[in-house]
């Protein structure tokens, strides 16, 4: 019995000591990657961009660290997939990679549109370190290392304030979304539905952003600004969207979150902004003979923003024909943006999959004529709903008082 | 300590090499030879020696241990009335003249008549007054304790901030007294016995009659009984000969120094044990949510004693795990950081040279060395350790780049947190594991913390009080029992008194090896 007992102990303490520590990870021996980029080089191989936090940099305290030095180095290197390009940067790099807190994924407009997406995120979702909820964006107009190269004022972070920017886009303008890995092998795979991912795109001399003076100043040359929408068709980039083509897309996906937009009112264009607070968005599609039908109904609430011609909003009459004007108009750009998707062939509102929910079997036949020929000839019909709910803090504008 | 142990036991068997005659003499003065001779000459043995009576007078002596006997009562009482005694003492001498002294002369409390000199030795050293008359083969015990004491003051283990500020001293007929004060019930028992051969040390058990469960006031005794030990200097010993499991770092034994605890543990039918020399009383069985309990959460409305008690909980986890956590979560799992904190404390390690461990292990026994200075240093001094301490170890350490500020924070917390957890005896089994727990996190990371915690709760789970199952309500769980636990309901919804003393629940302890050291 006690030898019994005293063989356990030292099974047990062996068993912590030879075994334990093998993964230990000190954190000074860590480089954290904050974002990722994947270009393509003139030989059509991958170029990965890998953003590393210089801790010391971004971290005030003590030390006295932060603003003298960049917060952060890049490093790049080509390979013939993602995971050759990190076995060469690692060669540069002194310390491990670590993909934990990986907040970004920028894939070059160049690999959009001539490789694709669809083989790019298996390793994403392979390797045990990174997060599935890691944010994929979209360059336009420049390469993805140089945006990762870009040195940012307020997120010490260029990863990071790319994503908050494209956060307070999406929350505000309704004209971006944030798409996570996740997502978009979502809809990579869901036949009938084609990702939307937002593009970035720098403003001034790319060079110039990679010092450290560019944003001491108080205007920076450069930045870096949400830009468009992607379009994608089969894996690749085929189009941008902006503005209220972008919106109304995302209108009849149900993503918008919060949006402006101004209706005309007395004559007056763009007289009264009216402000979208919730929305919610529901697709049903039918097929008839073989011919889609799909009804888009929008619910919309929202309160009165700005008013710049007199009007009387304590009555109810009022209200109720503002919110037609509203209604009307948020119909005008859901339309417009179906029309832009049906030339560029190219379902990204999911309404595919909403038939392949609705008639299972009949979807096999013509999921592979989907989105050339079904999508583009399909029936759609958009009802909107739009409700004032509140005026803000006043009723009616001071613009009244001074008509009398 | 064990040397000293074995080295008293040899001087136990050369102790007394004459055995004591049984009885006394008839005559005086070969009684008090024996007594000179059986201790020693000390001086601190008084013998007054006087004649009383008239014609003939007749020799007798007062025999005392100053320093332990009321000096005024033996003047006044003994010695000024058997000078004073003028009757004749006649033919009968000796013999019923003590009688008549016992019944008629001599004026305190109590008086006994002994014949047997290892109970006479044993009253006198106990600071009781023998009285010896020539010609008699009887002596009288007069209860003269008395001596200097300490005076009833605050306790300063367990102070609250509303509830008596009385607590117990080094003597128990006080302490006894002070319980008797609170519980005015003739079925408020006590048992005495002596412990110890040489100390003969008092020890009282008390308990409420019809309300402690029989089979534990069986068991309480026999445990006493069973010691055989040279020396009891401190409720400690008693402690550690009589707990069920000797090898486990959470004490089986609540030790407290209010009066109004003790009471009102009898009251839910513990036993109480009452040692001479210390103010520390243990009470028996204990359960570990009692370690989380404080007399302020019964004077306090419950509301405010049960969030405390949660509170307790959370520090004790804290104090437990706290740092343990923190280098499991750097070491291991930093993706469980967010990236903005993640940032923060890689920043501050870039510079520092050792491992996490190493550095929490550095900080954590820094602390316990200026703990343990601050323990025994004068207090005039101690001060000055903790200014050597705050500045030194914590400022310079961190501007030195030997530790990092949020490891240093991480630290002093849990110091913090050990302090806040009302029982001393349970903080120091926190203190203890917390280096296990720290090992297993650097070794496994929270899956090692984890493994740790399940032995410990196993542990736990396994450890009896005096039968009773130390997790009690919770393992075995026992619903009607959960109102004063980790919760506090209000007075008038507790219906019945927690009634832990579930005579199923008793078990013989299975403790082998602290019933060996005993025998």
């Amino acid at each position: 019995m006690k030898h019994k007992r005293s063989f356990f102990a030292f099974i047990l303490i062996s068993l912590t000591v030879v075994s334990g520590c093998w993964d230990k990870r000190e954190m000074n021996e860590l480089a954290f990657v904050s974002a990722f980029a994947v270009d393509l080089n003139e030989e059509g191989k991958y170029v990965g961009t890998f953003q590393i936090i210089n801790p010391g940099n971004v971290a005030g305290g003590l030390q006295g660290g932060g603003g003298q030095n960049a917060s952060i180095t890049v490093y790049s290197a080509a390979g013939d997939n993602l995971l050759e390009t990190e076995g060469h940067v690692s060669m540069k790099v002194s310390r491990d990679l670590y993909y934990a807190h990986t907040n970004l994924i920028i894939i070059s407009e160049k690999v959009a549109s001539e490789k694709g997406i669809t083989e790019l995120f298996d390793l994403f979702e392979r390797a045990r370190e990174f997060r599935t909820t890691t944010n994929v964006v979209l360059t336009r107009n420049s390469s993805a290392e140089e945006m990762l190269s870009v040195l940012t004022e307020k997120d010490k972070i260029p990863a990071e304030q790319i994503v908050n920017n494209l956060k307070g886009a999406e929350e505000s303008q309704g004209e971006y979304q944030k798409i996570t890995i996740d997502n978009v092998i979502n809809s990579l795979i869901t036949s009938g539905n084609e990702p939307l991912i937002s593009a970035f795109s720098i403003k001034g001399e790319p060079k110039k952003g990679t010092k450290m003076e560019n944003i001491q100043a108080s205007q920076p040359e450069v930045r870096m600004e949400p830009n468009g929408l992607g379009v994608f068709k089969n894996g690749k980039l085929i189009d941008w969207l902006e503005g209220e083509t972008a919106r109304g897309t995302l209108w009849a996906t149900d993503k918008v979150q919060a949006t402006s937009l101004n209706i005309t009112w007395k004559n007056k264009k763009d007289a009264i902004a009216y402000q979208v607070v919730r929305q919610k968005t529901k697709i049903a599609a039918q097929l008839k003979k073989d011919r889609p039908k799909i009804s888009i109904s929008v619910r919309a609430e929202g309160r009165i923003a700005e008013v710049s011609v007199s009007s009387d909003l304590t009555n109810p009459h009022t209200l109720a024909a503002i919110e037609k004007e509203v209604a009307k108009e948020i119909k005008e750009e859901i339309e417009k943006a179906i029309y832009h998707a049906q030339i560029n062939k190219s379902d990204t509102f999911g309404f595919g999959d909403a038939i392949h929910r609705s008639h299972p079997d009949k979807w096999k036949k013509i999921k592979s004529e989907w989105n050339n020929e079904y999508f583009p000839s399909s029936d759609i019909e958009v009802k909107v709903e739009a409700f004032i709910r509140r005026t803000g803090l006043r009723t009616n504008s001071y613009l009244s008082d001074l008509e009398q | 300590m064990f040397s000293f142990f074995e080295h008293s036991k040899k001087t136990s068997k050369n102790y007394s090499p004459e055995p004591l005659p049984k009885t006394i003499k008839s005559s005086l003065s070969d009684n008090l030879a024996l007594l000179k001779q059986k201790t020693g000459k000390s001086p601190d043995i008084i013998i007054r020696s006087l004649k009383i009576g008239n014609q003939p007078k007749v020799k007798a002596a007062v025999v005392y241990v100053s320093g332990i006997v009321d000096t005024q009562t033996i003047n006044e009482f003994l010695i000024e009335v058997l000078i004073n005694y003028k009757e004749k003492p006649g033919n009968e001498a000796g013999q019923e003249l003590i009688e008549k002294i016992a019944e008629e002369v001599v004026s305190v409390g109590s008086i006994k008549t002994e014949t047997e000199w290892s109970s006479l030795f044993e009253s006198l050293l106990s600071g009781n007054a023998l009285i010896f008359i020539d010609g008699a083969a009887k002596a009288l015990t007069a209860g003269t304790k008395g001596g200097e004491k300490r005076a009833i003051q605050e306790p300063s283990t367990q102070s609250t901030v509303r509830g008596s500020r009385e607590g117990f001293t080094e003597s128990m007929e006080t302490n006894m007294a002070m319980v008797r004060r609170i519980i005015k019930n003739p079925n408020l028992w006590i048992e005495s016995i002596k412990i110890g051969n040489q100390t003969r040390t008092d020890v009282s058990i008390m308990y409420i009659n019809g309300s402690a469960e029989s089979a534990v006031i069986e068991e309480v005794k026999k445990r006493l009984k069973k010691i055989k030990i040279d020396s009891i200097l401190e409720s400690g010993y008693i402690e550690q000969l009589i707990e069920d499991q000797t090898m486990s770092p959470f004490p089986t034994l609540y030790y407290t120094e209010r009066p109004d605890i003790v009471a009102g543990n009898l009251l839910e039918g513990r036993v109480a044990v009452f040692i001479n020399g210390t103010p520390f009383t243990l009470l028996a069985p204990a359960v570990f949510v009692q370690f989380f309990q404080a007399s302020d959460d019964y004077y306090t409305r419950f509301d405010i004693a049960t969030a405390t008690r949660f509170l307790r909980a959370f520090i004790f986890l804290i104090s437990l795990l706290g740092p343990a956590t923190f280098v499991a979560a750097i070491t291991y799992h930093h993706e469980m950081i967010p990236t903005t904190l993640l940032i923060v404390i890689a920043a501050q390690r870039e510079s520092v040279p050792f491992p996490a461990i190493f550095e929490a292990l550095i900080m954590e026994v820094t602390f316990e060395i200026l703990r343990e200075a601050g323990l025994r240093l004068p207090k005039a001094i101690g001060s000055t350790v903790s200014i050597v301490g705050g500045l030194v170890v914590g400022q310079a350490a961190v501007q030195a780049g030997i530790v990092s500020p949020t490891m240093l924070i991480i630290v002093a917390i849990t110091a913090i947190a050990s302090f806040a957890t009302p029982s001393f005896a349970v903080a120091i089994s926190a203190r203890l594991l917390r280096f296990a727990f720290m090992i297993c996190a650097a070794s496994l990371g929270f899956y090692g913390i984890m493994l740790a915690l399940f032995m410990m709760v196993a542990h736990l789970c396994s450890l009896r009080s005096f039968g009773i199952p130390y997790m009690a309500p919770f393992a075995p769980f026992m619903p009607g029992n959960l109102g004063d636990t980790l919760v506090r309901i209000p007075w008038w919804s507790m219906k019945k008194k927690t009634q832990l003393m579930n005579h199923k629940n008793i078990q013989e302890s299975k403790n082998k090896k602290s019933q060996s050291l005993k025998t």
